[in-house]
Formats: C-alpha cells, structure tokens, sequence
C-alpha cells in the first residue's frame, strides 16, 4: 500500500528525514516511534502531502506523493498532531465541510454515522471550542474516517489526554481495521506502540534504526528488564534473555530490584542508549 | 460539479461570518473607521469645500465605500488566512483536500468580497441619509465589485507570505494604510505633487477611486478600469500559485 524508498528533508542545516526506505502493507496498522524530533510528524506530513521531500519518492496505492497529489488525497484521512477543528464551528459543520471538500455522496447520513460512531451525535450542534480535549481527538478521528480513506494516518493521537482517555482513543482507532484500512500511527508512547501497531519502525534522528513486529523487536534485545538502583543513587537496567539470566542478575541486590517484561522503549535504549521521551 | 469545489471554502467563512455578525463589536469595526472619518472629513472639516463643483459629501462618500470595501476585503482575509495557517492549521485542511489551489483562492476570494461589500452596504446606506448628492450608477457597482475581489485576492496573498500575525498588521501599515490617505480617497490626486504621482498612480485604489466617481467610462476611466482588471488577475495567479507551492 504504501513505498517509501530513501525519503530525504532537510529544514536549513538540520536533516529531519534521513534516507528513509520502509513498504507498509495494505490493512496493516503500521506505527512510527521515536522521541520527539525523530522525524515521525515530518515523515506523516509528506506523506499527506503537506510537505515536500528533498529527495526519494512515496507511493501511495500506486501514486507518488509529488507526481500525483490530487490522486494521494482521495485515498487518504489525516488526523494531524495539532487539533485543526474550526473551533467557532459545531462537530456537524465541521464534518460538513469538510464532507463537501472530498465531494462525500449522501453527506448527511454519512456524517450521523461518523458522530454516531465516537459517541458525539447528541452533541452535534454544539460549537466545538466547548468540546473537552478527548471529544475534539475523537472529532478529529471521525472527520477524518467520513471519507472512507484507503489509509488513516494518525499523528500523535493521543498525546495530551489522560490514560482513560487515551484507551478510549484506542479502542476508536481499533475499530477503524475493521474494515480493512491500513493505518499510520506516529507515537511516542510506548504502550500506545505496543498495543495497537503490527509492525512498528523505530526512528532516531531521522533515520530508521529499527523495523519489526513488537513481539520480534522486545525479542531481540531479550524477554525481560532488570531494574536497580546502584550505590551512586543511577538507576541501572539490563535487558536478558531468560528469567534465570535477570534472577541471577537481581540476587544479593536490595534496593528497589525490579525484573519486568522487556518493552518497546527498552528496545530504543539498547540501540541509542538513549530514552524516548 | 467540479466547478464549485471552492464552495465549502466559501460556506465555511460565511458560517463564521454570520457567527461574528451576531457580536455588535463586527459590526462597529466595520462601521467605525470610514464613519469617523464620514463625520471628521465630510460633516466637519469639509463643510466649506467644493471639488470639481460639488460639495464634498458627494466627493468624499464613494471614496469611503471604495475605502471601506477595500479594508475589509482585505484584513479579515488577510488576518483570518494567516491565522488559519499559522496557528489554528484549519488551512492545511484546505490544503490536503483533493481541490486546486484555484478553489481554496476563489472561496477565500468569495468571502471576501462579501465581507467587503458588506461594509460597503452599511457606507452607502449612511451616505443616503447625508445631504449630498451621491448615487449608484452600474459602473459604480461593477467597480466596487472589482475592488472587493482585487483586495481580497492581495488579502489571500498576505496570509500567505506573512511569516507571523505581527507581520500582517506591517503589509497593512506599508501598504493598505498610504493607500487609504493617498489614493484620492479625501482629495483628488490632481492636486497632488508631480513628483508623487507615479507612485500614487501605482497603487490600485487609486484607479478604482478614478472610476468609481464616474458615470460612464471615458479614456481615463478606461485606462483604470483596465489597470484593476489586470491587477486583480493578476493578484489571483499569484495567490493560487503561492497556494499550490505551499509546502511546511
């Protein structure tokens, strides 16, 4: 569904993207990863044609993204990182106009669905600067999915709600594989990576250190974390294969020995040396 | 269909637009400027002056409309699209929907020319009610219109170039503000110094002034006419082209 084969940007000096080559197949839920400036928002934005690459090409369902725009925008839905609702506007205004920009068939019933969908029908006439932070996402969302897109992507979607907010969120964004779609997650949050992606591509300074399954990824760096705090007070961690490898690892340690699951982030640490943060 | 893809554009601003009318303060910025300047310049200052043998109401009130329309075309497009872009990100929006950059141009361009002649009705209905002998010809119309969509397409222009919205309050004060007091909108630009005009004659208010007063189009009418018409095409072009170019 989706090529993308050495995609370059630059902003002045700084290289934003860096050479980057990943395919993302069709009705897969696909996630970006990395700390904020890894270039996960600038890769989403010349995807959904906000932005111009450099160099290297993306192809969407058969399109590039500079060659054939026009063609990118009908297959796609953007759920950008900074909410863009009209907020003097209500929930149904919003959807309405922008139903009429992908000139959407039958727009009424269409858009009832797609309130109906996030729990927002009942509040469909109300402008939307009432709105909660978490009601505005999920505007967002459902404006986006109206268009029946190929492909959804969803930049940071739930950065700044609360964690029940957040899984809320997630349960909306897993509704949307039901019908097959093939989704963009950017994340910096971990669980959120963990939870909803089959393949996640792990980004550092632009470029893509990692690319696989979570499972396959927690895997290569080892099953479990041991976690302590040393004598200088520095919290030491170490990624093992096996539980016995973290037991013998945590024996004769006292203070505050922690032996979890391996994640994602312990991942990123093996290969940067640094957190995502 | 096809044809009317700026639609949605169009409507978006006339649903804000109806939401802003409902607070008095739209209204009395619209109103405020050219009717100080209605009851300074006309009532006050002018009550003792005649240009080309007329009173000065008859002069200084379609000056005021072509000011009027040419300040609110612009700023609110100007202010709103900068915004939009900037800091609310609605324009991306725009700008990721499978339309041409001509559509977003031509519903921004449309609201504009609404908001202008809005404030344009409110100045001329005011100017009904003053002792003077001011009147609508047809000429009067169709230029007022061209001076709606000329000011509102240099509106989409400074939204696009503007790097912050402190920077648009500057094109205004460079640009907008010496046209308002230069462009023969008080006094004729005859009587302005030789060494001036070339620079008077470069601002598009100017001409639209020149016509606006006329009641049927002469050589120099026609001579500006055709100067608005050029300009505002070409405001257009370059306004679709800055659209299509746009790239974060």
């Amino acid at each position: 569904m989706i090529e993308i084969n050495g995609l370059t940007k630059h902003y002045g000096e700084i290289k934003a993207i860096d050479s980057l080559s990943l395919s993302i197949a069709c009705g897969e839920v696909f996630g970006l990863l990395g700390p904020n400036g890894a270039g996960k928002t600038t890769t989403i934005k010349i995807l959904t044609t906000l932005s111009r690459p450099d160099a290297g090409t993306c192809v969407i369902d058969g399109f590039d993204v500079v060659e054939n725009p026009r063609e990118i925008k009908k297959r796609i839905g953007v759920v950008p990182q900074e909410n863009n609702l009209d907020r003097e506007l209500t929930a149904y205004e919003n959807l309405l106009i922008y139903g009429m920009l992908y000139g959407v068939k039958d727009i009424k019933g269409k858009i009832e669905n797609a309130l109906r969908a996030v729990g927002l029908w009942e509040r469909r006439d109300s402008v939307v600067s009432g709105f909660s932070g978490g009601m505005q996402r999920r505007l967002l969302i459902s404006r986006a999915l109206l268009t029946e897109p190929l492909v959804l992507f969803l930049d940071e979607p739930s950065i700044g709600l609360d964690p029940q907010i957040r899984r809320q969120m997630w349960d909306v964004i897993r509704r949307t594989r039901i019908d097959g779609r093939t989704v963009v997650i950017t994340t910096h949050y971990i669980e959120e990576a963990e939870s909803l992606c089959d393949r996640v591509g792990i980004l550092s300074k632009g470029k893509l250190i990692a690319l696989d399954s979570p499972h396959n990824l927690m895997a290569t760096v080892g099953k479990y974390a041991v976690e302590f705090i040393n004598n200088d007070g520095r919290l030491i961690q170490h990624i093992c294969r096996s539980r016995e490898e973290a037991l013998e690892i945590a024996r004769g340690r006292i203070n505050g020995v922690t032996i979890r699951r391996s994640n994602l982030e312990d991942v990123f640490i093996k290969l940067t040396g640094e957190r995502i943060e | 269909m096809n044809a009317f893809r700026w639609y949605p554009i169009f409507l978006r601003e006339m649903l804000l637009f109806r939401r802003r009318l409902l607070r008095l303060g739209y209204l009395f910025s619209a109103m405020a400027v050219p009717i100080i300047y209605l009851i300074a310049f006309g009532l006050g200052l002018g009550r003792n002056v005649q240009i080309h043998n007329k009173d000065y109401l008859t002069f200084l009130i379609p000056g005021l409309v072509a000011m009027s329309s040419m300040n609110n075309s612009y700023t609110w497009i100007a202010t709103a699209f900068n915004l939009n872009r900037l800091y609310y990100k609605t324009f991306q929006v725009f700008v990721q929907a499978p339309i041409s950059p001509s559509a977003i141009m031509i519903g921004e361009v449309l609201a504009g020319m609404v908001k202008g002649l809005f404030a344009s009705v409110l100045i001329i209905m005011v100017g009904f009610l003053l002792p003077s002998g001011f009147s609508i010809t047809p000429l009067f119309v169709l230029v007022l219109l061209l001076n709606c969509f000329l000011f509102a397409n240099l509106g989409v222009i400074t939204g696009m170039l503007a790097k912050s919205h402190e920077d648009t309050a500057t094109y205004s004060n460079f640009f907008i503000m010496p046209m308002a007091f230069f462009s023969g909108t008080f006094f004729p630009v005859d009587k302005i110094p030789r060494f001036i005009k070339p620079i008077i004659y470069l601002m598009p208010l100017t001409h639209t002034n020149i016509v606006i007063r006329k009641t049927a189009l002469d050589t120099e009418g026609l001579v500006s006419f055709t100067v608005l018409v050029i300009c505002s095409i070409a405001f257009f072009v370059y306004g679709s082209r800055l659209i299509k170019n746009y790239s974060e």
